[in-house]
């Protein structure tokens, strides 16, 4: 879809300018990378500069009190024998699981319930918005509040239904599911944006043609609203799955990780190795593992997500 | 469209100007912030005291936001080739960077004062040494320094018929004490007798004070290769707070942040709760009920670690910026602004001359909360520092959290935190104690 979108961008500047265009034939590569140029020096800098380094860090053994350095997979060995990446690793995919299926549901349905464009709607819709335009970390910040045992928001209401008091980010068994409920919190109304759009999308004669046929609310839902949101569920998949990874200013700003390494999650281990051990080593190769799961896992989810999606014509 | 005569005044201003601007030595100043409170802004305030009364040094003070991160931003700075004048660095830091051989020794800027290393350091309280002056030579300069703390909520003593003036001082009395505070209606607990702040950093000194408290030492504090986590002294601090939750039911399980410990404290839903003397305003100002403050109780000893934080130089500056920094550490450690500084923030001022000063005698005499930090001054210890401290103490933090969720046994735990901590430190000490002759 991509590349269908650059080419017909091209062949519409084309006719503009006929010179321009002999000229880039003449030398087909300098235009397209004058116009890169920008983009292109952003991304080797800050995007292939650093993933190279990592790659080059993460195969570069260095011991304590010797300039000397080797090469090899020794980082790799240690990464894996160490119980608390281990541990860093089943987090992640219990919070990604936790997150992405009922955020995603959620999402799904809040765009289906406030689909129609009334002026409550509307409202409704704000609202549930409203904890997109929050930062993570603020909103980190508001629920150490929120989960404070016995006093916060969530026990105080609790409390008065006559429950006991829950220590939400103290209790290595619960901590990681109170930053998921966060988590889902902060992003559905994220997500509800992309379905919204998708469901804008889906022609209004289809639900026509499939209540003629006698089809009723659910079967429209099941058999035509669901079918051609697939390309809205790959996207909003990988994006979930994305920020999974790479959102962790809650971990950092509520639990450290803790209680005993119960909500470490694979970015902040990696934080860890890099500047509480000064382990460069392991860091860079849990950052090699890790982007290697999360770009196989993308590339995974949006070929089989595609490869059953209807595109209308 | 330009007006030339304008321009060629304003440059012939700036050429005068010039020789003065360039004469000025520019430093940078890197400070954190660790507790709550208003210091960011003070500090600012401060520094812009120090360059009008020092018109050839312009220091820029830069907020470097935690210790943690203070540490991690000068690393960064001195890996870069741009080292900041001085740093105020957590204490326990300090020893990692003298291992790494990134900051400079101090001693010749003191014996260009006419002083001995040893006449320096007498300036500054005892327990404050070790963590500054190691290895025969002054690596740091103590700028404010805390202990914890035992805040009582004397209305509730007095409620529970227990005498607020009179705090519990031994594990067995303040044991005792916890219990009688503790409310519990309907099987549920609404007041705990005692709270102790669980969160990584915190839990680690806690557990020093009570390890220490316990006739231990935690770690060896001449040589960072050493930690006695599965000693008698800790497996004894363990098992008390792991009796607090378990078996007297006057402390909640889990782990409990500081700022939530200090937040039921407030509250009332906490009786006894054990923080920084770094809190100290913060509490003065926010606890609308009568509180007090005690020692931290002791088993076999009274003992605590300091914590806090020493300015310290990093390598790599010229001779100008180097005595610029020195002129500013000294003015920064002055018995003047360290009380200033102490009186401001709740840390005490680890100058003791600044206890001379009138204005510190008569804010002792005002606020005696603050007098009875300073009296556990005498009985404090030197702040765990090892290679790789922060990973050496979360190793046994991970496990004593497991304690408190009920998830290992004291026995269990701190076998665990001292093969933990025996891997961290194995490449240093392969280097060190077991780098021997061949």
């Amino acid at each position: 879809m991509i590349h269908e979108r650059s080419l017909s961008v091209q062949d519409a500047a084309l006719p503009r300018a006929r010179t321009a265009a002999r000229a880039a034939r003449r030398a087909p590569g300098l235009r397209a990378l004058a116009l890169l140029a920008p983009t292109l020096a952003f991304l080797l800098l800050f995007t292939y500069w650093p993933i190279l380094a990592s790659l080059v860090q993460s195969v570069r053994i260095e011991t304590f009190g010797s300039t000397e350095t080797t090469t090899g997979l020794g980082n790799f060995v240690r990464l894996w024998e160490d119980a608390g990446f281990r541990r860093a690793l089943v987090n992640n995919a219990v919070y990604a699981a936790g997150t992405i299926g009922p955020g995603i549901a959620l999402a799904l349905a809040l765009a289906v319930g406030l689909q129609e464009a009334t002026g409550f709607n509307t409202a409704l819709r704000s609202v549930v918005f409203f904890p997109v335009m929050i930062p993570l970390v603020a909103a980190a910040a508001l629920f150490s509040f929120v989960f404070l045992p016995g006093i916060g928001l969530i026990d105080h209401y609790l409390g008065k239904l006559g429950a006991a008091q829950v220590n939400w980010l103290g209790n290595p068994d619960i901590a990681l599911f109170s930053l998921i409920g966060l988590t889902i919190w902060k992003n559905a109304g994220y997500y509800m944006l992309f379905f919204l759009a998708g469901l804008q999308a889906i022609p209004q004669d289809l639900y026509e043609a499939a209540r003629i046929e006698g089809a009723g609310g659910w079967a429209r839902f099941r058999r035509v609203t669901l079918p051609l949101l697939g390309p809205t569920f790959a996207f909003v998949f990988v994006i979930a799955l994305i920020n999974a990874v790479t959102q962790i200013d809650h971990v950092v700003v509520l639990t450290k990780g803790g209680p005993s390494d119960s909500t470490n999650l694979l970015l902040f281990y990696i934080y860890q190795q890099a500047h509480e051990n000064y382990d460069h080593g392991k860091a860079a190769a849990a950052t090699v593992v890790t982007l290697a799961l999360l770009l196989s896992l993308s590339v995974l989810s949006l070929r089989t997500l595609e490869r059953g999606t209807h595109y209308e014509s | 469209m330009f007006d030339w005569k304008s321009i060629a005044a304003a440059g012939a201003v700036a050429l005068t100007l010039a020789p003065g601007a360039e004469a000025k030595t520019e430093i940078e100043l890197y400070f954190p912030v660790p507790v709550e409170g208003k210091l960011a802004s003070e500090m600012k305030t401060l520094i812009e005291r120090f360059n009008t009364e020092h018109p050839e040094i312009e220091v820029t003070p830069v907020y470097t936001g935690s210790y943690d991160e203070t540490a991690i931003k000068t690393r960064a700075a001195i890996k870069a080739g741009n080292p900041p004048g001085a740093v105020i660095m957590s204490a326990n830091f300090i020893l990692e960077y003298q291992i790494n051989g990134e900051i400079e020794a101090l001693d010749p800027f003191i014996a260009a004062d006419g002083l001995t290393n040893e006449a320096f350091m007498d300036t500054f309280w005892p327990a404050l040494h070790r963590n500054a002056a190691f290895g025969g030579h002054v690596w740091a300069v103590p700028f404010h320094n805390s202990t914890p703390l035992l805040y009582i909520n004397a209305e509730h003593f007095r409620a529970a018929g227990l005498d607020p003036e009179n705090p519990p001082a031994t594990w067995a009395e303040f044991t005792e004490a916890a219990r009688k505070l503790t409310v519990t209606e309907n099987g549920q607990t609404t007041r705990w007798g005692f709270m102790l702040p669980g969160n990584y950093d915190y839990l680690g000194w806690m557990m020093t004070a009570l390890a220490m408290s316990n006739g231990g030492e935690y770690y060896n504090p001449y040589y960072g290769g050493e930690v006695y986590y599965d000693q008698p002294s800790m497996l004894g601090a363990v098992t008390f707070v792991d009796d607090l939750v378990h078996t007297h039911k006057v402390m909640p399980e889990g782990v409990t942040d500081g700022k939530a410990v200090s937040t039921a404290f407030f509250a009332g839903q906490a009786s006894m709760v054990a923080l920084s003397t770094g809190s100290l305003s913060f509490i003065r100002e926010n606890m609308t009920q009568d509180y007090r403050v005690a020692f931290m109780p002791r088993n076999l000893r009274n003992a605590v670690a300091i914590g806090g934080a020493s300015l310290m130089m990093p390598k790599g500056l010229s001779d100008e910026k180097k005595a610029a920094a020195w002129e500013l550490m000294g003015w920064l450690t002055s018995p003047e602004i360290a009380g200033h500084w102490s009186r401001f923030t709740g840390y005490f001022a680890p100058n003791k001359g600044a206890y001379d000063l009138p204005e510190m005698k008569d804010f002792l005499a005002q606020n005696p909360d603050a007098r009875v930090a300073l009296d556990q001054l005498a009985y404090a210890q030197p702040w765990f520092a090892t290679y790789n401290t922060v990973a050496v103490r979360k190793a046994l933090e991970d496990e004593v959290q497991a304690v408190l969720s009920g998830r290992k046994t004291p026995a269990e735990a701190v076998a665990a935190a001292q093969a933990g901590a025996d891997s961290l430190m194995a490449p240093y000490v392969a280097q060190t104690a077991l780098n021997l002759p061949k």
